[in-house]
């Protein structure tokens, strides 16, 4: 007979448990859907009228801020509304690099390593703004926290935006686009560039030790430490990273927008970001990428009715934003009520299968938990070799034992 | 050398005295009990080991080193791991992912480099995996890696959590009531299996725990702490039967039921 200790050494059999893998076909079919819609986004971009092609590098814009604040409110699990001010900050540090320092004028344009400076320094200045924020949240959650943020970004707006050297007052600060993408399609193209790299850095997070940090930091911060991480660190490190995001979301708005004003970062902007995270679904990258573009777009769509700004504007003398904010909180309202996983969930079925899994709304992992506790657990505990008189024997033994036994029990 | 020597540790929460006092030592590849009454301090003393709070007075010290003034993170990382009375694991992650987290110390690309995408954090993401896989199917839970964790039975999620401070590689394990909301004879099985775990890994433990017998059958030494200090130490036998063990701890009825707990 093995002694216990035997039984503990000796690896166990392994159990088998196969994952469903589509077929050469079932592949073929996900990679054909995926250049659809990748195809497809390239090709509107192509065949649009500038002025439309303008709008969608504004989505991809949008799509990065999104991700950014994803960072700090579905990894961190923080609340940030004052990121209008990383990202104003951003966009006037880029204006004013190429503008003052570099010599860039609307008339002669700018050259590609102006700009390429120009996105470096708006990129810091973005990380270097929520490093500051991220060292106060080390020391406030929650609600506070997002009372700082809020009182943060108001800040942002009375001072920052007002300082005539930086902002030019009321004027604003030409932000010339660089050689070579002038033209709002090319810029648009431009902007795909930069989302992807955003996607690329957010996936790596996501799949490495950075990642597995941090949600396990915000899970619970003496279990994490307990595992040996460093909390100061990676979450500091959260935040730097979302303003570092939010920054290149600054200074491709200012490229956009050729010229920066104060008025474009406002608080309401800034509360529409984190209502397009929120739908979108808080943690979930494809999510927030579709709804962040959707919610750039949708005040245009929105224009191609012109009964309904007739009427928006005729019957409540508003201008069409206001619908915008109100769909906006109404989704956000929706989502929390009725579909806490937010888009992400609801399409979830068709990403999973994307992915190289079964259509199915029930992902891989669910539904294995147990139902007969009490059974399953005697079985564990055999493979532990803590059961008694279980050394030894398989799966399936110690399985029908412990059934015996609950038999007898009974 | 112990191991773990505490001195004079003394820690206060406003008015309230939660350690006083305390000196503990944990000599190597021994099990040491730590028993006391709900609000004794027990598990505030195991924060204080790791660092969780700071004592307002007294030293700990970790193979002769002081390790006062070290994050809870550097801690770990020289060896000391630790349970929790309420589940430990990280919720919202696969049982997989908890035994990729758990080895989060040993892992060699940075924090940057893992960001930036270098070949290096690919590659061994996937060492991490195959790691994390062996222990599983070593331990029999290669079933449930891709699990989340709500929905799985009381029992595994402990020995998932068991599973995973000990792949941290402790020198000294903590744990904290491991046997809580297992039956009597499961927690002597535990008990059994825990000085299996310490003959194969070379491990010095402290544990509290409330359960008697178990205390009694795998402990090599016990100290009881009540309001805060230090009530009596020694060997279980001697502990147990300690008057004033019995009359702050054990309770009265205790007396009667002994000879049916102890183990044969």
């Amino acid at each position: 007979m093995a002694t216990a200790t035997e039984a503990i050494t000796a690896p166990l059999p392994a159990v088998e448990h196969e994952r469903w893998r589509p077929s050469t076909a079932g592949w073929a079919a996900r990679l054909t859907v995926l250049a659809i819609i990748f195809g497809g986004i390239f090709w509107i971009t192509a065949i649009v009228p500038q002025y439309w092609a303008d709008r969608i590098s504004l989505a991809a814009i949008f799509a990065i801020i999104g991700l950014s604040l994803n960072i700090v409110l579905g990894y961190v699990g923080q609340v940030s509304l004052g990121h209008h001010a990383f990202v104003g900050i951003a966009a006037f540090v880029a204006a004013y690099y190429v503008t003052e320092k570099a010599g860039c004028t609307p008339e002669e344009g700018c050259a590609l390593g102006d700009f390429a400076l120009g996105m470096v320094f708006a990129v810091v200045s973005g990380g270097v703004a929520a490093m500051l924020l991220g060292l106060v949240a080390l020391r406030i959650k929650g609600l506070y926290l997002a009372l700082i943020t809020l009182t943060y970004g108001f800040m942002a707006e009375r001072s920052i935006f007002e300082i005539p050297f930086l902002t030019r007052g009321g004027a604003g600060m030409p932000a010339p686009r660089p050689d070579g993408f002038t033209t709002d399609r090319a810029f648009a193209y431009l902007t795909f560039a930069f989302l992807a790299l955003v996607i690329f850095v957010d996936w790596r997070f996501l799949k490495s030790k950075v990642g597995r940090a941090v949600l396990s930091i915000k899970h619970s911060e003496p279990v994490a430490a307990s595992y040996g991480i460093n909390v100061t660190a990676y979450k500091v490190l959260a935040f730097v990273l979302s303003g570092l995001f939010a920054g290149m979301a600054g200074g491709l708005m200012a490229f956009r927008a050729t010229n920066v004003v104060s008025n474009d970062f406002n608080f309401s902007i800034a509360l529409l970001w984190v209502l397009m995270v929120v739908v979108g679904g808080l943690g979930n990258r494809t999510g927030v990428i579709f709804i962040s573009a959707f919610f750039a777009l949708f005040p245009f769509l929105l224009e191609l009715w012109s009964w309904l700004d007739h009427y928006v504007s005729g019957s409540f003398g508003r201008s069409l934003s206001v619908v915008t904010v109100t769909v906006g909180a109404l989704l956000a309202i929706l989502t929390v009520i009725q579909f806490p996983g937010g888009f992400a969930e609801q399409v979830s079925p068709i990403t999973r299968w994307l992915r190289g899994q079964k259509f199915t709304a029930h992902p891989e992992g669910h539904g294995h938990a147990p139902k007969e506790k009490g059974e399953k657990k005697h079985a564990l505990l055999s493979k532990l070799g803590l059961h008694k008189g279980s050394e030894g024997k398989t799966d399936g033994a110690s399985e029908e034992e412990a059934k015996v036994k609950e038999d007898v029990d009974a | 050398m112990a191991v773990l020597e505490v001195r004079n540790t003394g820690i206060r929460f406003g008015g309230l005295v939660a350690l006083n006092d305390v000196n503990i030592d944990v000599p190597e590849w021994e099990i040491v009990g730590l028993i006391g009454p709900n609000g004794a301090g027990k598990t505030t003393l195991f924060n204080c080991i790791m660092g969780l709070y700071q004592p307002n007075t007294g030293t700990v010290a970790y193979r002769g080193r002081n390790v006062s003034l070290l994050p809870t993170h550097r801690r770990v990382a020289l060896g000391i791991g630790r349970t929790f009375q309420n589940i430990g694991l990280v919720r919202g992650l696969t049982v997989l992912e908890n035994f990729m987290v758990a080895q989060h110390p040993r892992i060699g690309y940075g924090a940057i480099g893992a960001l930036v995408g270098v070949p290096r954090s690919f590659a061994e993401e996937r060492k991490l995996k195959a790691n994390a896989m062996e222990v599983l199917d070593f331990i029999g839970l290669s079933h449930l890696a891709g699990s989340q964790l709500d929905g799985l039975p009381y029992g595994t999620l402990k020995l998932i959590e068991i599973g995973t401070v000990l792949a941290t590689d402790p020198d000294l394990l903590l744990l904290d009531e491991p046997t809580s909301g297992m039956g009597p004879e499961e927690a002597h099985e535990f008990g059994d299996r825990l000085l299996e775990l310490r003959k194969t890994l070379n491990l010095t433990v402290l544990m509290i725990e409330h359960h008697v017998p178990l205390v009694v059958g795998v402990c090599d030494y016990v100290y009881v702490l009540n309001f805060g200090q230090i009530l009596t130490e020694g060997l279980p036998q001697q502990v147990k039967s300690h008057p004033e063990v019995v009359a702050a701890y054990l309770g009265t009825e205790v007396e009667e039921e002994e000879g049916e707990n102890v183990p044969a």
